[in-house]
């Protein structure tokens, strides 16, 4: 160990004991702090003026869940093995050994008390992007094996069955095979149909397997507009799930095989573009991470369905009454798609045509408070508790909309809601954009 | 002969922290990767944004929240940063220039009191101290030294001596410590405004302005 290159400073007695994990850990440290990471990692003041911008914050408001403490758990780490003041004054600087007690409280800030969902950097008097940061110390934890259990699990089934939820392929073709039959009933219309690895397709279609456990309306509602537009689609029956949680987990070797192994489906089925279901992160995983975990760009477009079903009602190939939506709507944005992702008017210019009352929430688009489902605490049992009081401040947004339906392009944001939904008692609905414009959509006869 | 001395030391030091600071910024920048997705957005425009409407305390929570906490912070930051640049002017220029410190007095005055209130701040709120280093303390504690003597240098020779031994000494400091995020706060918001200009997600979009990602992108 003592001959290990990448180690700048003595691990001590302590790592000694038990090299391999945490050896592992300060050879990450050094991975992931590489490039504009280190920007941030230096950059912090310490002015504490972050707290109010935070979700957890808000509901638990103890100086662990302050953004720039979170911050800090990596920057002590960070300052121990990359600064002069670290290895030669480390209490000074406030430096700290990488030790098994370091990585369990790292893992219990990183995973547990941040959702990564960049609020705080946006409002930082510096301009600190604390989730990247954070994201940081998850690659670090990735590498040595102190992913939470739920989570890793999560990014265990994708790797092992090409989708998060382990469905069989035989499940997947039978349940696009009744959700066609209904479609047929539902539309009038013998040719609708959910097409499944049909190759030469304008479309691959992703989707989360939630839809085809849990939410296959959406799924149906998707079909149900893509057959109105006429388009050529398809979905694959191996490699159709949008989400990656390797984001989450910080698992980046991970999320390059899972974006890999989609984008050769889409290349072995001869399509001419990846369309995206409504997804926060799989739209953040794929759209922006993807090409990089893979070190090229993709040979192939790559959208939300979100700017699809724009495209079709700004070309006329759907029509919509709003008036079948009449009940007060509004908008959940997912941080992962608005805040990292630049997708923000798209959704609303859909919704302001698919509905008769859309009302925002305050604050919206970038400024909005994620709901407290992401950055993969849904996968992780031992926050939920955590995750629904973080909750707060989103119900609060909802309620004060005064709204029937709450949509939301995003899953996990819409699991998270539900329950919020129950718990804070808004008796309000979730739904996905696209099955609010299903809901609107005016069949050929029905005019 | 000992202030020219004096002058020549602070400005090596000067060359020190300005170049390692340097130095750092290329390592971290050496380290970024490209990136290999299709633009949405416009990365300088971002970064126009971050700096300029993107600054405002309308448009940071951390500020509009805290407006008291924000404009001492801002208003000690100014101070401090004059100083330095009356430092560099006292190495640089042939006469010491007396005027201008006579004039910059008050600012230093008034600044080296909203340092105190900072440093008063660090040490009283639970908050603060549970997140603070001894280097937090350190970095403003020094930065109230500097406008201290700052404040004393139009007093004569003796004073803007010890003042250049001083920022000789804090010169050598800034790489190390927590000061030397008066280069990186610029990396680090420059960054921001760079991911999120290239993104689309900055500058904010209006309604008519967002792009859509073109078909064949």
């Amino acid at each position: 160990m003592s001959g290990h290159p990448d180690l700048p400073v003595d691990p001590g007695p302590e790592l000694q004991a038990d090299p391999p994990p945490l050896v592992a850990a300060i050879a990450a440290l050094e991975k992931a702090v590489q490039g504009s990471v280190e920007f941030h990692l230096n950059a912090c003041v310490k002015c504490g003026l972050c707290g109010e911008t935070c979700h957890i914050y808000q509901a638990e408001p103890e100086p662990e869940n302050l953004p720039g403490a979170k911050a800090a758990r990596v920057m002590q780490h960070y300052r121990r093995y990359h600064t002069f003041l670290g290895k030669w004054a480390p209490k000074l600087v406030g430096a700290r050994d990488l030790s098994a007690e370091a990585l369990a409280e790292l893992r219990e800030t990183v995973y547990g008390r941040c959702t990564a969902c960049g609020r705080c950097g946006l409002h930082c008097s510096i301009g600190l992007d604390v989730s990247a940061v954070i994201r940081a110390g998850r690659r670090v934890l990735a590498t040595v094996g102190e992913v939470p259990d739920g989570l890793q699990r999560t990014v265990e089934n994708q790797l092992s069955t090409g989708n998060q939820m382990a469905i069989s392929q035989e499940e997947l073709i039978s349940t696009a095979s009744w959700l066609g039959e209904d479609l047929k009933m539902e539309m009038g219309d013998e040719s609708a149909q959910i097409p499944v690895d049909q190759p030469g397709r304008r479309v691959l279609y992703l989707i989360n397997p939630r839809e085809v456990k849990f939410f296959p309306l959406s799924l149906q509602a998707a079909a149900g507009v893509f057959h109105a537009a006429g388009e050529s689609w398809t979905i694959s029956s191996k490699f159709y799930d949008v989400t990656n949680y390797g984001l989450f987990s910080g698992d980046d070797e991970s999320a390059r095989v899972l974006t890999a192994q989609v984008m050769q489906e889409a290349a072995d089925l001869g399509v001419g573009e990846v369309i995206l279901s409504e997804c926060g992160h799989g739209f953040r995983a794929f759209r922006w991470e993807g090409p990089n975990w893979m070190g090229a760009a993709y040979p192939l477009p790559m959208r939300s369905v979100l700017e699809l079903l724009e495209e079709y009602l700004r070309d006329g190939r759907i029509k919509v009454d709003p008036g079948k939506n009449p009940d007060r709507v509004t908008l959940h944005d997912p941080c992962n798609l608005v805040r990292w992702g630049g997708v923000c008017e798209t959704q609303r210019r859909v919704l302001k045509q698919v509905t008769t009352d859309f009302v925002e929430m305050t604050p919206n688009r970038q400024d909005n408070f994620c709901c407290g489902g992401g950055g993969g605490m849904l996968s992780m049992s031992e926050f939920a508790n955590r995750r629904v009081n973080s909750g707060q401040a989103k119900t609060e947004q909802i309620r004060a909309t005064g709204a029937k339906i709450i949509a939301t392009p995003c899953h996990n944001c819409a699991d998270q809601l539900i329950e919020l939904s129950k718990v804070g008692k808004l008796g309000a609905e979730i739904q996905a954009v696209v099955e609010l414009v299903y809901n609107a959509l005016v069949l050929p006869g029905n005019e | 002969m000992e202030m020219m001395l004096l002058r020549v030391l602070c400005g090596l030091s000067a060359i020190w922290a300005i170049g390692s600071l340097l130095v750092q910024l290329y390592r971290a920048r050496a380290g970024q990767r490209a990136d290999f997705s299709v633009r949405r957005g416009d990365s300088f425009r971002g970064i126009l944004h971050i700096f300029t409407r993107g600054m405002m305390p309308t448009h940071k929570e951390s500020a509009h929240h805290h407006m008291f906490e924000f404009s001492v912070g801002l208003g000690f930051h100014v101070g401090a940063i004059v100083a330095l640049a009356a430092v560099l002017l006292l190495v640089l220029l042939p006469r010491p220039p007396t005027g201008a410190l006579h004039v910059l007095r008050p600012l230093f005055q008034i600044t080296f009191l909203l340092g105190l209130v900072l440093l008063a701040r660090r040490v009283w709120s639970t908050l603060l101290r549970s997140l603070s280093t001894p280097d937090d303390y350190l970095a403003i504690g020094a930065s109230c030294g500097l406008l201290l003597l700052a404040m004393l240098a139009p007093a004569g020779d003796f004073a803007r001596g010890a003042l250049l031994l001083y920022a000789t000494v804090l010169f050598i400091y800034v790489p190390l410590g927590k000061l030397r995020h008066m280069a990186f706060f610029f990396a680090a918001r420059a960054d921001l405004g760079r991911r999120l200009g290239y993104r689309g997600v900055y500058p904010p979009a209006t309604p008519s302005t967002e792009q859509s990602d073109v078909r064949a992108s």
